[in-house]
């Protein structure tokens, strides 16, 4: 009789729709606790407390750090920051939005959800801020048009994470084989992971996430996992070339990640793969862990291979914007704190710790690069030409990649052909599409 | 005299409401919750699945909508077919375990508490701790199932259990068996220790065989116990959700993609309140229904009995 679903489910629809009324619009909001208005802000003696959501706050110091020199700079506002597991992050923070929770500002994990946030009125309209105050959109390198919907800019890049190669030099020395170089193929990929096998090691690891396998496939730029009209046969080769390498044995199985919950982490940190197609995030982490004695691994990185006929330092990756709540009464607060964040001290802030700002230029990844515990060569690896985005920010993105995801087990575990599943794929994704 | 006095004081109120008031009062801490956190949502989940909603902009009035598209999507008739399969098989292994362990551990046997406290253990077990460590011992290569399954069986008819889209939901089965076995192990236990001994003492005189004794007088006493227990495992089955989470998140594929997983996905993944309100309804239907026809059949045992 009681079903716990339709509890959950009532329960936080119950909070949003109180809330909702709560709310009663912009216009009711007090007086008292809207800031004093002046376009700057910031330059009221009021103290104002922002309040800001974002993830695994301990384990990547680059949002606290933008932070505290934020707060340096402003004396009278003073930033709470909301922690959240990274994996509930997106869930958790639809739930606080659709709920009326107390934040003014939040980065967006998963960009692709940016424009359902968008088109559902909760993120604030920024573009008035940013001509006001000048900010050149151009210093985002193409990143901050993905958040412009209908002429409205609704958030700015605060970092970028892209898709880099992580190799454990241990292991190519121990076979006498040269370090991958910057301008390399998946061909060439599959080869030396073929021959880093052997002594218990696996020569590579591909992580469970569709991504680690999909990736490949848009990352000349000429598809996004949204073309469903091709079949999706250009996912083909790359889930060829991954079934080939698990039989060979020459990575681990998706089965015995999946049922030993395996972090990708892990294997990297201790040493036991030799090389790990993975995101710049992962930068600060393995140098974090090598500085805490939790792992001896002597690593470098290189750039992402790329497929052939396809030039090097094409990559895939990501944009993490940071948007204002629109419901939030202290916007022209919220705005001092996303221009900083987003701005140059903030990308300042955010390369000190190895963390890719949404304005990479030159200069930061020449900082990122100089890092205690970076490896020679992580600036030549890091520069790319051309950033794909793993997933186009459209409608409807997310059901089609929850539909990948679960038809990517298929695939991995071998449960059915490469080309039945694909077909199934495309007609799934058409039925989302279209429906 | 005492009651004399008592409606002196009540001031006009019969006995009849004062007793209704404190009998109120006392259910009413519990009804507050129950309110709150089951009666609301569940009417307010009945409206949204009428409407079309995101979460935070204004309802929109769909009707049958959400229905009709519910009933077009292969993933949801899947789902259904799932949650049946899932629930029959569930029922009745449970049902069988729970009644051979109680009547096994209802002999005088030596250190019977310590077996009935281990089979009851699972039944108290977190059920993220118990997920994580099936997950292990399901392994293909390396289990401990397919360890102690490959003395019997050559490696190539070893099942792959979770990661294999046909073995998945007989995986999951198992392990909720194990897991319902001790709670309802414990129920027959007492209803067992209720039946008379001289039944069993006037069939041995008259010759009765022990299975004749199990058919004849111990299975139909406890037709009441069979009701209660085939109830709980049929409405706990049907919404089921932590178990699948934690064991396959629904895959491989859509393989143990049951119905309150389904529901999910369409919440928190979709955003679409609407349509996962209306498969909510939908199971809130045949779960309510099956109620109905227990109640009324068990009616008719109990009077018959």
């Amino acid at each position: 009789m009681k079903m716990k679903r339709i509890a959950a489910l009532g329960v936080s629809a119950m909070m949003a729709a109180s809330v909702l009324t709560a709310c009663g619009g912009p216009g009711s909001s007090t007086p008292a606790s809207t800031p004093a208005s002046g376009s700057t802000g910031g330059s009221t003696g009021e103290e104002i407390t922002l309040k800001v959501a974002t993830w695994d706050n301990t384990s990547n110091p680059s949002v606290q750090n933008a932070v505290d020199a934020f707060m340096a700079a402003n004396p009278n506002i003073k930033v709470e920051l909301m922690d959240i597991p990274s994996a509930d992050y997106t869930t958790k923070l639809t739930t606080m939005l659709n709920g009326g929770a107390d934040m003014d500002a939040f980065f967006v994990k998963d960009a692709d959800t940016t424009k359902s946030l968008a088109d559902k009125g909760q993120l604030a309209d920024l573009t008035e801020y940013i001509s006001a105050d000048g900010v050149d959109l151009a210093a985002y390198n193409g990143l901050a048009e993905n958040f412009n919907y209908d002429g409205k800019q609704y958030g700015l890049p605060a970092r970028t994470d892209y898709y880099v190669m992580f190799y454990n030099k241990d292991m190519f020395d121990a076979k006498g084989m040269e370090y991958p170089s910057n301008d390399w193929t998946w061909a060439d990929f599959e080869e030396m992971a073929k021959q880093l096998t052997g002594d218990g090691k696996y020569g590579a690891f591909i992580h469970t996430w569709q991504a680690c396998v999909m990736n490949w496939a848009v990352q000349d730029g000429k598809h996004t996992i949204m073309d469903y009209e091709t079949g999706y046969d250009f996912f083909k080769p790359y889930y060829e070339m991954v079934l080939r390498m698990q039989d060979e044995g020459s990575i681990q199985s998706y089965g015995e990640l999946k049922s030993a919950n395996i972090h990708y982490s892990g294997p990297f940190a201790q040493g036991t793969v030799g090389m790990m197609p993975m995101g710049t995030w992962y930068m600060a982490t393995i140098i974090e862990a090598v500085k805490n004695g939790e792992s001896t691994v002597n690593w470098g990185v290189a750039t992402i291979p790329h497929p052939e006929g396809v030039e090097a330092g094409w990559t895939v990756g990501s944009a993490t914007p940071m948007c204002i709540n629109a419901n939030t009464d202290k916007k022209d607060a919220a705005w001092e704190l996303v221009k900083f964040v987003t701005g140059e001290e903030g990308a300042a802030e955010y390369a000190k710790v190895g963390a890719i700002p949404g304005r990479a230029d030159d200069a930061a990844i020449a900082e990122i690069a100089a890092m205690e515990g970076m490896p020679e060569g992580t600036a030549e690896a890091l520069k790319v030409t051309n950033i794909s985005l793993d997933r186009p920010i459209v409608d409807k993105v997310a059901d089609v990649n929850q539909m990948l995801g679960e038809q990517h087990s298929l695939i991995m575990l071998e449960q059915d052909t490469i080309d039945n599943v694909l077909a199934s794929m495309a007609e799934q994704a058409e039925a989302i599409i279209n429906g | 005299m005492t009651t004399q006095k008592t409606q002196k004081k009540a001031k006009g109120l019969s006995l009849n409401t004062r007793n209704t008031l404190v009998g109120m009062t006392f259910i009413l801490p519990n009804f507050i919750g129950f309110l709150t956190f089951t009666l609301v949502p569940v009417v307010f989940s009945f409206i949204l699945s009428f409407m079309k909603w995101d979460g935070f902009n204004e309802m929109q009035f769909v009707a049958f909508n959400n229905f009709a598209k519910i009933f077009k999507d292969p993933n949801f008739r899947n789902s259904l077919v799932l949650t049946l399969e899932y629930t029959v098989f569930t029922v009745l292994f449970s049902m069988a375990a729970a009644l051979s362990l109680a009547i096994l551990l209802n002999n005088k046997l030596r250190f019977v508490n310590f077996f009935r406290s281990a089979i009851f253990f699972p039944y108290v077990a977190s059920i993220v701790a118990v997920g994580c460590v099936w997950k292990a011992m399901f392994m293909k290569n390396g289990g401990v199932v397919n360890a102690l399954l490959g003395v019997f069986l050559p490696d190539s008819a070893l099942p792959g259990w979770l990661a294999d889209v046909d073995w998945a939901l007989p995986a999951v089965i198992i392990v909720s068996v194990w897991k319902n076995m001790g709670y309802f192990m414990i129920i027959y236990l007492a209803a067992l220790q209720d039946i008379p001994y001289s039944l069993y003492e006037a069939a041995e005189i008259d010759g009765a065989t022990k299975w004749q004794q199990f058919r004849r007088i111990t299975f139909p006493m406890l037709t009441p116990s069979h009701f209660f227990v085939l109830m709980m495992l049929i409405i706990n089955s049907f919404k089921v959700f932590d178990l699948i989470f934690m064991l396959t998140e629904g895959g491989p594929g859509t393989a143990t993609q049951l119905l309150s997983m389904y529901i999910y996905n369409k919440s928190f993944i979709s955003w679409d309140y609407g349509v996962a309100s209306a498969a909510a309804m939908i199971l809130f239907l045949i779960v309510g229904g099956i109620t109905l026809i227990q109640f009324r059949v068990e009616k008719k045992f109990n009077d018959f009995m």
